[in-house]
């Protein structure tokens, strides 16, 4: 249901706009110095310094030739941080999102699918997600995963994973919520009371009925809610839950943010490369919702 | 009214879940006899201190039991328990940082209000001009934009640059200097109620533009009232609800937000207490700081649900929304 009727009448090449176009080339772009960090050569290794005639300097060079986004507090090239950290930062945005994909869409599906008790049970979970400030949930659930591979359980367990496995719960609520309310009006379709009518079971309803109808608002809340995974991991690795190695960009940003005043390339670089990957997520998402006319979904 | 009762019911469930969860989760790992007062405790301490603390607080029950315990003490005695490490009773040491964070939260959620509501309205109203396009701009980009991310080019921008605003260190209440704790608090709340603004504005622009599709404002028109009430009176009261909806789900994200601007402003609000008792694994004050989080949260859903009845009198006699 959209209420945006004269969208309707535009040609599509006028609804893509700059925007996406810019927003895709970011993300290639992105994705593309990422995969291939250790072979470009205008990315210096990880560990390697930039030194200033022939000596390491804390913030030796500024934005310029030696380094094409100056070098940080331990001498470090800004870019090639940038551009290692978002190796894992996308991995792990990407991981999350599948994990809160697959399992929030389940209990969405079987909550507004089955009704009654069952979706008495899917609300109160969803709720109850929902009812702690997500960055708080993470911070406890990182917290104690981080303690408890020490103790018991979970030896093999990293940060990386951990990150991840935080994250996906975070993706659950906003993801079921939305499955469930679209499956519960997709139900009363005609299409699926005569699949229901020649007798197919509810497995198969769910699956090629229903399913394929929920893909684009899933779709468009997962790439939505990718933007929002990696400020999150960005705000949780700023808070001092991040990965040691390679450090992503909200670790670079707690690093280099008391230096700001006075050398601001090392923290608004980071910044820079946050936001337009969360941009450029929101972009791609908001795209996708007009094409297939999903009314905006909150997260 | 049963709306309310049921909804009432069902938020309580909400909460009950969530803090046992809450305690559930910090005390995994610590099973055997006396684990959960050394943790409090913290450090090396002899075993009359972890036997007294183990009786007072009943630690050796069961979780159920403990959990009883817990949240009898809140409601009936208002004693949050006490933090041994800094040796103050919870309710004493979380006040000042609960203060921050709650002024930090209403003064965006209002600000948001009111920079949201008169742009969406006027958005609605000259749809597709140039002001609605601009509008449309913004708040995609605000919408975007994280904590982490606005807050230091802010602060490069007011602070380094212009030298408006100085870096903030203390805290100031209202009653003591209310000129310097809005000075204090200007540019954090600036962080953090853009993007609330931006949600507000971006779904009740939408809800707008239908409602003035439909036809009572066609007859509100038809019969002579002027366009200014027809808009702020007919339209607005019947679009709000998305927006009102809304703001109980950014309640969290303010509060998500919040722990980050805290950190780079210098405040010590909620989120420094909460990364510092998570560590220190100062089992009450976390325990007591989610389930103020979690009731902050969940009252404002039920003030939300009543707040529908008054403008829409018929919610009042529905079972339940979807």
């Amino acid at each position: 249901m959209n209420t945006d009727t004269s969208e309707e009448t535009k040609p599509i090449a006028r609804k893509r706009g700059i925007g996406w176009i810019l927003g895709t080339i970011w993300i290639s772009t992105l994705s593309f110095c990422a995969l291939f960090a250790y072979q470009l050569p205008f990315i210096t290794a990880y560990g390697e310094k930039i030194t200033v005639a022939g000596k390491a300097k804390s913030y030796g060079w500024g934005p310029g030739a030696q380094a094409w986004l100056g070098t940080d507090k331990s001498s470090f090239d800004v870019l090639s941080r940038c551009v290692y950290g978002a190796r894992l930062t996308l991995l792990i945005g990407v991981g999350s999102t599948i994990m809160g994909l697959f399992l929030g869409g389940v209990i969405g599906i079987l909550g507004g699918y089955f009704r009654g008790r069952i979706d008495r049970v899917v609300s109160i979970i969803v709720d109850s997600l929902l009812a702690l400030p997500p960055l708080l949930l993470a911070l406890l659930i990182v917290y104690r995963l981080d303690d408890l591979k020490l103790k018991i359980w979970f030896w093999g367990i990293t940060r990386p994973w951990e990150i991840t496995i935080t994250l996906g719960v975070l993706a659950i609520a906003p993801l079921a919520r939305i499955t469930r309310a679209q499956t519960i009006s997709l139900r009363e379709r005609e299409f699926v009371l005569s699949a229901r009518s020649l007798g197919a079971k509810n497995s198969r309803i769910i699956l090629r009925e229903l399913l394929p109808n929920l893909m684009p608002t899933m779709l468009t809340v997962a790439f939505t809610g990718l933007g929002i995974l990696i400020a999150a991991e960005g705000a949780l690795a700023f808070l001092g839950l991040g990965v040691e190695r390679p450090q992503t960009w909200g670790k670079l940003i707690n690093i280099s943010r008391d230096d700001l005043d006075s050398k601001p390339w090392a923290t608004l670089f980071p910044c820079l490369f946050l936001l337009l990957t969360v941009i450029s997520f929101n972009i791609i998402g908001d795209r996708i919702a007009r094409r297939f006319d999903i009314r905006e979904a909150t997260l | 009214m049963r709306y309310l009762v049921q909804r009432f019911l069902q938020f309580s469930l909400v909460f009950f879940i969530v803090t046992f969860g809450v305690m559930v989760l910090m005390r995994l790992g610590l099973n055997a006899p006396g684990d959960p007062a050394r943790t409090m405790l913290g450090g090396t301490v002899s075993q009359e201190r972890i036997d007294e603390m183990t009786l007072r607080y009943h630690l050796d029950t069961n979780l159920i039991v403990q959990y009883w315990y817990w949240l009898k003490s809140i409601l009936w005695n208002q004693d949050f328990g006490y933090s041994v490490q800094q040796n103050i009773s919870v309710a004493r040491y979380m006040r000042p940082n609960i203060l921050v964070t709650f002024f930090l939260g209403v003064y965006s959620l209002i600000w948001g209000l009111i920079i949201a509501v008169p742009v969406a309205v006027y958005q609605a109203y000259k749809r597709d001009s140039r002001f609605d396009k601009a509008g449309n701009f913004f708040s995609f980009f605000f919408i975007s934009v994280p904590a982490l991310v606005f807050a230091p080019f802010i602060i490069y921008i007011f602070v380094t640059k212009l030298n408006w605003f100085p870096r903030i260190g203390e805290k100031i209440y209202p009653w003591d200097d209310l000129v310097g704790h809005f000075q204090n608090f200007f540019l954090p709340v600036v962080v953090l109620s853009l993007p609330t603004a931006a949600v507000f504005a971006r779904l009740l622009r939408s809800d707008m533009i239908a409602t003035l599709q439909s036809d009572f404002i066609t007859l509100a028109n038809a019969k002579g009232v002027s366009p200014q009430r027809t808009l702020w009176a007919h339209a607005l009261r019947n679009s709000l609800f998305s927006v009102l909806t809304s703001v109980g789900v950014q309640i969290g994200g303010l509060i998500g937000g919040a722990l980050v601007v805290e950190q780079y402003f210098n405040m010590k609000g909620m989120g420094f207490l909460l990364i510092t008792t998570i560590l220190s694994k100062d089992l009450f004050v976390v325990q007591s700081l989610s389930a103020i989080l979690v009731a902050s949260v969940v009252f404002a859903n039920l003030g939300i649900d009543l707040m529908y009845t008054v403008i829409d009198p018929r919610i009042r006699h529905a079972r339940a929304l979807i």
